[in-house]
């Protein structure tokens, strides 16, 4: 019995000095929460991703910080859970972030309206509500790179200029998880087929997508001209190994956003040569602030993960983040002074004008009605042992989006009433 | 020590009955519903708002299943897909202008009506094809909150919480929501304290036993079991809806998902079946104890105690979460209320190890 009693009271001690305040701080350093999926649905990106995060953030305080003041991020695991994800939100708000990023569209949605009623900045890049680019309706919600409807118009941009304009009588296929996720690009398709006259066809398949061969086996009874796949995570290795057994050229196999080299070594880097997919950031460590990140931070071993992970898919995300980040704080401490709040922070984001953080982004501009940052993007294909671009950033069919966008960002602002 | 009983006779029948007949117990309840009422006051935005405002809205769900799988002995593993069914409707309900009042008991009927039809199949099956028959309740609520989007919400299927008023008063900030979900707990904790005392409550427990036995002492099988499903069904609703409007105040399909079910029947069985007070422990362990291992395991990271990678260092807290469940099913398999039981029932005697009885 004492024994437990003696337990318990040393648990009690630990929990309370797990519930106690934060280490010890320097002279105002800017402080940004981010709530990642360590350990549930999104760890193919997560963990990358947050390296390239912490990698920038260790660049710019090498630098001598934005402006004087270091970059604090702090890091914490929600596995992917809403709770968890609105107990780090209110702890971060606590703590004073100005910034916070939580890299998962459940997680996101849970905590939009609170942020939207605290005026806390969140930023959802590549993920999270595609209405969410119209910032009269999400002042602080900050997608700033293409939503899934503008990834879906730069894809079809491309298959329209690969066949010199006409796609007329031509067959487009989109192979899909069968969750809001996966549903989310069809009025964009559906729009566009009435523009551009090709035939489309939806082929869902059942979440999490280990299984997807029935989806597969209908679509090749379409013959499609060009398919396309939506989905991510383990779901996007078997539908490129379901294309493959069924005979589907991989040169003519788009993806959306989400496919890394990190798949494409699963399937086997040689057999998934020609495949395409979306791209909203430059990849590889070809590229100054990549460069600038291996010589200050990497080769001084500070660098927050391994360092062949360095120039991937997610990793330069997440620097892009950051930079977009950097950029928006140091511009709202110039224009908006000291010190950086998140009201400051949001105008500075706003403020953004034509920033490709050297060539690691299309120009991003931003402004308080498009929080999308003008949508550009492009497709790139696998050459076997990199991605390469094939087309140059541009937006694609940004009216459409938009209608979209405003539609329904006006029915969420009729449903929060 | 604290408890002493000696000289303590209950003279009338009444008094011997009450719910808490030894003071010691009226004082501890006694306090700890003026700490819930005070609470706000006492603790900041932080605590109340992200810890206390889900405990007791988990502990009313866990409470409602409790009802069912501890009371009634029928195993439930759609019981997210219950709360989701409340939370919706009541969403809508609010929507299309009714009061809060009357649209969460709607929200409770419905997820009841929904939930008794799925109750019907424990007239048939029981044990594990009962937790199969439910499970298959879970995915085609799942599925079609999902795939239908005047339910779920249009195409980024989340539906918000409109705003609300409670008697007339507007519910805004975290203190009037934290009211509104410590009202429900009460009321659904009075109820539970007091169902073991009904007939109702002994005609469960007669079921729970051995249904067939229970039929021949005349107590009739099938319609308890469709009352504990209508109960239990009703109280998640109700959860449900309290979850969507007061803490999560935007609902998504994956708030409702399997995982979310699984974690229901975990509070109920790591709290202990058929306890009040196990349905509060089991909530507080699956619900905080994964949050406040994270924030133990960062603290010592800052701290410089666990030089490893962020990605090893956010799966201790799992490893240290599935070894405390796992601990504290072998150390006593009957549940936190067990244990909380032990510690009360030592005490009730000390210095002594017995009493007599």
């Amino acid at each position: 019995m004492r024994r437990t009693l003696t337990g318990l009271a040393l648990a009690t001690v630990l929990s309370a000095a797990a519930l106690g305040p934060a280490a010890a701080q320097d002279k105002a350093p800017i402080k940004l929460g981010t709530a990642l999926d360590f350990t549930a649905v999104y760890t193919f990106v997560t963990a990358e991703y947050s390296q390239g995060q912490r990698d920038y953030a260790s660049l710019l305080n090498a630098k001598g910080g934005i402006k004087g003041h270091s970059v604090e991020i702090m890091v914490v695991d929600t596995g992917n859970q809403p709770q968890r994800g609105i107990e780090a939100y209110e702890r971060f708000k606590n703590e004073g972030a100005v910034l916070v990023d939580f890299l998962s569209t459940p997680v996101s949605r849970a905590v939009v309206p609170r942020a939207l009623a605290d005026g806390m900045n969140v930023i959802t890049l590549f993920h999270g509500r595609s209405d969410a680019a119209d910032g009269t309706v999400f002042p602080t919600i900050f997608p700033m790179t293409p939503a899934y409807w503008s990834q879906a118009t730069a894809i079809v941009k491309y298959i329209d200029d690969q066949e010199k304009g006409d796609l007329k009588g031509k067959k487009i296929a989109l192979v899909m998880i069968d969750s809001p996720f996966g549903r989310e690009p069809l009025p964009v398709f559906e729009e566009l087929c009435k523009r551009l006259g090709y035939e489309f066809s939806a082929f869902p398949y059942p979440s999490p997508g280990n299984e997807q061969s029935s989806a597969w086996t209908q679509l090749r009874r379409f013959k499609p001209d060009w398919t396309i796949i939506w989905g991510a995570g383990g779901g996007q290795s078997v539908s490129v190994r379901d294309a493959i057994s069924n005979g589907i050229p991989l040169d003519r196999l788009a993806s959306v956003i989400w496919l890394s080299e990190t798949d494409a070594n699963i399937i086997g880097a040689g057999q998934t040569k020609g495949i395409l997919r979306f791209e909203g950031v430059a990849y590889g460590k070809d590229l100054p602030v990549i460069q600038a990140i291996e010589q200050e931070v990497v080769a001084k071993g500070k660098g927050a993960g391994p360092a062949e992970k360095v120039g991937g898919t997610y990793y330069n995300i997440g620097v892009a983040s950051m930079a977009l980040f950097g950029e928006g704080a140091r511009l709202a401490l110039e224009k908006e002074g000291e010190p950086l709040t998140p009201a400051k922070l949001k105008k500075g984001l706003e403020s953004i004008k034509d920033f490709t953080a050297d060539g690691l982004l299309p120009p991003v501009t931003i402004t308080g009605e498009d929080h999308q940052g003008g949508g550009r993007g492009r497709i790139a294909a696998w050459d076997g042992s990199k991605w390469v671009p094939k087309s140059a950033w541009a937006p694609a069919y940004q009216d459409i989006v938009w209608d979209l966008i405003h539609k329904s960002a006006e029915e969420f602002k009729a449903s929060s009433k | 020590m604290f408890y002493r009983l000696a000289g303590i006779r209950h003279t009338r029948y009444a008094a011997d009955r009450q719910l808490w007949p030894v003071p010691v117990d009226r004082a501890q309840i006694a306090a700890l519903t003026a700490f819930a009422a005070a609470a706000p006051l006492l603790l900041s935005n932080l605590y109340l708002g992200s810890y206390l405002l889900p405990w007791i809205i988990w502990s009313t769900a866990a409470l409602g299943l409790n009802l069912l799988m501890g009371w009634a002995g029928q195993i439930h593993l759609g019981y997210a897909a219950v709360m989701a069914i409340g939370a919706y409707s009541t969403i809508h309900i609010v929507r299309a202008g009714l009061p809060f009042e009357l649209a969460i008991i709607g929200g409770g009927l419905l997820s009841a009506v929904i939930g008794l039809v799925f109750g019907f199949a424990a007239l048939r099956v029981k044990g594990l094809y009962l937790a199969i028959s439910t499970l298959a309740m879970q995915y085609l609520v799942d599925w079609i909150v999902s795939h239908v989007q005047a339910i779920s919400g249009g195409s980024q299927a989340t539906l918000q919480a409109p705003a609300f008023r409670v008697l007339g008063l507007p519910v805004a900030g975290d203190m009037m929501r934290y009211y509104v979900a410590l009202a429900v707990c009460l009321v659904v904790t009075s109820f539970l304290l007091n169902v073991g005392r009904t007939s109702f409550g002994r005609a469960l427990a007669a079921v729970r036993e051995k249904d067939f036995a229970a039929a021949i002492v005349g107590v009739d099988p099938f319609y308890f079991k469709l009352l504990a499903f209508w109960c239990s069904s009703f109280v998640g609703g109700i959860a449900g809806a309290v979850l969507a409007f007061c803490y999560y105040r935007a609902v998504t399909p994956e708030q409702f998902n399997l995982d979310v079910s699984i974690q229901a029947v975990a509070m109920v069985i790591v709290g202990g079946l058929g306890s009040v007070i196990g349905s509060y422990l089991g909530a507080a362990l699956v619900l905080l104890a994964p949050i406040m291992l994270n924030n133990l395991v960062a603290a010592l990271a800052r701290a410089g105690a666990l030089p490893m990678s962020e990605e090893v260092l956010s799966h201790i807290p799992l490893i240290l979460y599935g070894g405390l469940i796992v601990g504290f099913l072998l150390f006593e398999p009957l549940g936190l209320a067990k244990v909380y039981d032990n510690l009360r029932n030592y005490f009730l005697v000390w210095p002594f190890r017995h009493a007599r009885r």
